[in-house]
């Protein structure tokens, strides 16, 4: 079949994907890339000169940028396994037998926490957890408690993000993990249930494996997102109070294009770019081995 | 009638008209804009009064003239980005909308005209342009840099004392606090009780924290930026005071204040939740407006506090430039209208849509103190104000950005005040280093 297929054919069909991508992707990246070795204030555009790896040295001695990583990577580290734990438990729930309606229904709810444009979700939770106007503070007062400083206090500001993210994200979890759990084969599931009631061995052996390809997607997606998550947090908090919420993204958008500093903030984007590849590699080779073997 | 008197009435009249001829000749906004009818100039406006004001008065600019005026709207926040792309670009912005703290960068990066461009034109200028009729700290301050005009003030602010009498008469307080420490002292404690609060601070982190906070509590102390070498001022004792006072003050102020941007604290005093706020002028018509305010008939206004280094109260607006980067035509349109809007004629229009001029002439008008209490506090206060209350060098955008981030790191106390002022100085002072103020490569303007 390869043979009948023409050199020409082949080029027409592929093209205009691989020219798409080296506009709107490479090229963009081989600028940032260029950009980071530069000094480039968009302000100072007279004094724009190549400065070699200098850029590279400020972002890997900066104290605020290391702080801004450790930040986003406690954000991934408590998101990410509460988004699993969840969307599991409700991918698990849904792929009970006889919940038919009910599993159609809760699919539809599930897409819209994740359809909403983050921006909208950063706007929606400034003005839901707003100490004085927001709902959530009026729910807590029906309860007797007094109002939570959600966005004004450094901590809360966090968890804010924190909670934000998980609801958004959960059902993205457990409709790409309900997806694949119904990969698993019916007669080996019926088989592994006659051998044991434990659910737990059920999930280990038997569906585990069907949920690794998926579970992959869901870490090396949600690390991604994660590490580059902006909008929402931009609406909502700005990163403050202070730099509290002030993730890597929301760091390297104030220094590129409030400061104007577009070579330094290329540096900060290219090693963020390094670690996402390094973190998706890694993903790959640990969980994804066993499904390749 | 005697032929001689008729003779001579008709040689008057005649001479009338012809002298009104002549004067007519010599220079009309209509006359001047002729060459340019139908010419587009694009500027950003702001999502504020003072915009909405111009905008309501410019279809008898368009009448008059032919020239379309192509406003792009954008929130403060992204209007310093949206213009620095434009101009880096060479894209169609053909007049600058400028902060007084983005003036040095877009004069030193060749942005902006200097209106002499214009001026020394007479087919171009209004003889009753009248530049002295500015207030001349506004005009240097907005519109000036290195003793060169390059912008006319056009949305003008300074901070005033917006109070509420109807909270000061219950807690026994005949007038507004005269200072600082009595504003604290005594009206604190006896203003916040009952979920209500003596006073709020916009502070959110973004140019609120760096203009409306930080830089509100340096001046009156005694305190600044920068001393005369432009290295870091802000350990001197008297700046530590301003922000040590800001810390004891938080206890008289909601909750979470690190979060109030200007919309949060304006809306706050208008609800009736704080009994004291120091705010732009620019909010008077929010405030006396019954839709977006419940305490319009307590509202009271008086010039910002004093400090025991006087009273040296906030100062903000923009100025209107014309861009280098529009072509000849375009550049002469924008002119026209930055002449137009700004003008005397044009004040009291202004201030009764809801705009602030910055011209001396209309404040002196009968009736205008009266019917606009604003007035008086903010003349006093444009007499006594700083020009450089923020540093209006080209580093701002960069200074602002630390000041943002450790202004509310101190006040939030994740690093004491000291140590906060001197994490903010040496940033700063690096910032400067790197731009060649310690090397003589620039000299020491603000």
């Amino acid at each position: 079949m390869r043979g009948s297929v023409g050199r020409k054919t082949i080029i027409a069909f592929i093209g205009p994907a691989v020219l798409a991508l080296a506009v709107i992707g490479i090229g963009p990246l081989l600028f940032a890339a260029w950009t980071s070795l530069l000094n480039f204030n968009l302000t100072k555009l007279r004094d724009v000169r190549f400065i070699g790896l200098e850029n590279y040295a400020n972002v890997l001695t900066d104290e605020a940028f290391w702080a801004a990583m450790g930040r986003t990577f406690t954000l991934l580290g408590i998101a990410l396994p509460v988004q699993i734990a969840l969307g599991l438990g409700i991918a698990l729930l849904l792929s009970q037998p006889g919940v038919g309606f009910l599993r159609t229904l809760t699919r539809l709810s599930l897409v819209v926490p994740m359809a909403t444009t983050y921006a909208v979700v950063g706007l929606l939770g400034q003005v839901m957890f707003n100490i004085k106007f927001g709902v959530v503070n009026q729910l807590i007062g029906f309860l007797g408690f007094s109002p939570v400083n959600w966005i004004g206090d450094s901590t809360n500001a966090f968890i804010l993000v924190v909670f934000w993210d998980i609801w958004q994200w959960t059902p993205f979890v457990a409709l790409v993990l309900l997806a694949g759990l119904t990969t698993v084969p019916g007669e080996i599931e019926e088989a592994a249930r006659l051998e044991t009631r434990k659910w737990w061995t059920i999930l280990r052996h038997v569906q585990l494996p069907f949920l690794i390809p998926g579970l992959t997607a869901v870490l090396i997606l949600r690390t991604a997102d994660t590490l580059k998550l902006f909008d929402m947090v931009f609406t909502m908090t700005r990163g403050g109070p202070g730099a509290a919420t002030e993730f890597v993204s929301v760091m390297i958008q104030r220094v590129g294009f409030r400061a104007f500093n577009l070579g330094l903030a290329s540096a900060q984007a290219i090693i963020l770019l390094i670690i996402t590849i390094i973190l998706s590699q890694l993903y790959l080779k640990l969980v994804y081995k066993e499904v390749r073997q | 009638m005697d032929f001689r008197y008729q003779a001579s009435a008709l040689a008057l009249v005649s001479g009338l008209t012809l002298a009104g001829a002549a004067g007519a000749q010599e220079w009309s906004l209509e006359e001047a804009a002729k060459p340019y009818a139908g010419t587009t100039v694009d500027v950003v406006f702001l999502l504020r009064p003072g915009y909405e004001a111009a905008e309501a008065m410019l279809p008898e600019f368009e009448e008059k003239t032919g020239i379309k005026v192509n406003i792009i709207k954008q929130p403060y926040e992204n209007s310093l980005g949206e213009q620095v792309r434009d101009f880096v670009a060479d894209g169609d912005l053909d007049i600058a909308l400028i902060d007084l703290v983005w003036i040095g960068n877009f004069a030193e990066n060749g942005w902006i005209e200097p209106i002499s461009k214009f001026t020394s034109n007479p087919d171009l200028t209004d003889p009753d342009l009248d530049i002295d009729d500015f207030f001349p700290l506004v005009l240097n301050a907005f519109g000036g840099w290195n003793g060169e005009i390059y912008g006319l003030p056009f949305d003008n602010y300074s901070g005033l004392l917006f109070y509420n009498k109807c909270m000061l008469d219950d807690a026994g307080f005949d007038g507004p606090p005269q200072t600082w420490d009595e504003l604290k002292d005594v009206y604190g404690p006896a203003l916040t009780k009952d979920g209500k609060y003596a006073f709020a601070l916009q502070s959110k982190r973004n140019e609120t924290q760096s203009a409306d906070s930080f830089a509100r509590v340096l001046w009156p102390f005694g305190g600044s930026f920068l001393d005369e070498n432009f290295r870091s001022n802000l350990l001197s004792d008297e700046s530590l005071a301003g922000l040590n006072f800001r810390q004891d003050l938080m206890q008289y102020m909601p909750e979470g204040i690190v979060a109030y941007d200007h919309a949060e604290t304006v809306n706050a005093f208008a609800q009736g939740d704080v009994a004291m706020i120091t705010e732009w002028s620019a909010f008077y018509s929010t405030l006396t407006n019954p839709e977006t305010s419940q305490v319009t008939d307590c509202l009271a206004i008086s010039p910002e506090p004093k400090g025991p280094a006087g009273r040296k109260p906030a100062l903000g607006g923009f100025s209107l430039a014309v861009a280098s980067q529009a072509d000849e035509d375009e550049q002469a349109a924008a002119w026209l209208f930055i002449q137009w809007v700004t003008s005397k004629a044009n004040a009291m229009e202004y201030l009764e849509r809801g705009g602030v001029p910055a011209r001396q002439s209309v404040y002196q008008e009968a009736g205008v103190a009266e019917k606009f209490s604003f007035v008086p506090s903010l003349v006093e206060s444009w007499q006594e104000g700083v020009p450089e209350f923020r540093p209006r060098f080209a580093e701002w955008p960069e200074v602002t950005e630390i000041v943002q981030e450790w202004g509310t790191k101190i006040m939030l106390g994740d690093v004491t005040v000291e140590d906060g002022a001197k994490e903010l100085g040496d940033r700063m002072e690096a910032v400067l280093e790197k731009a060649g103020y310690y090397d003589g490569r620039k000299p020491l303007a603000q």
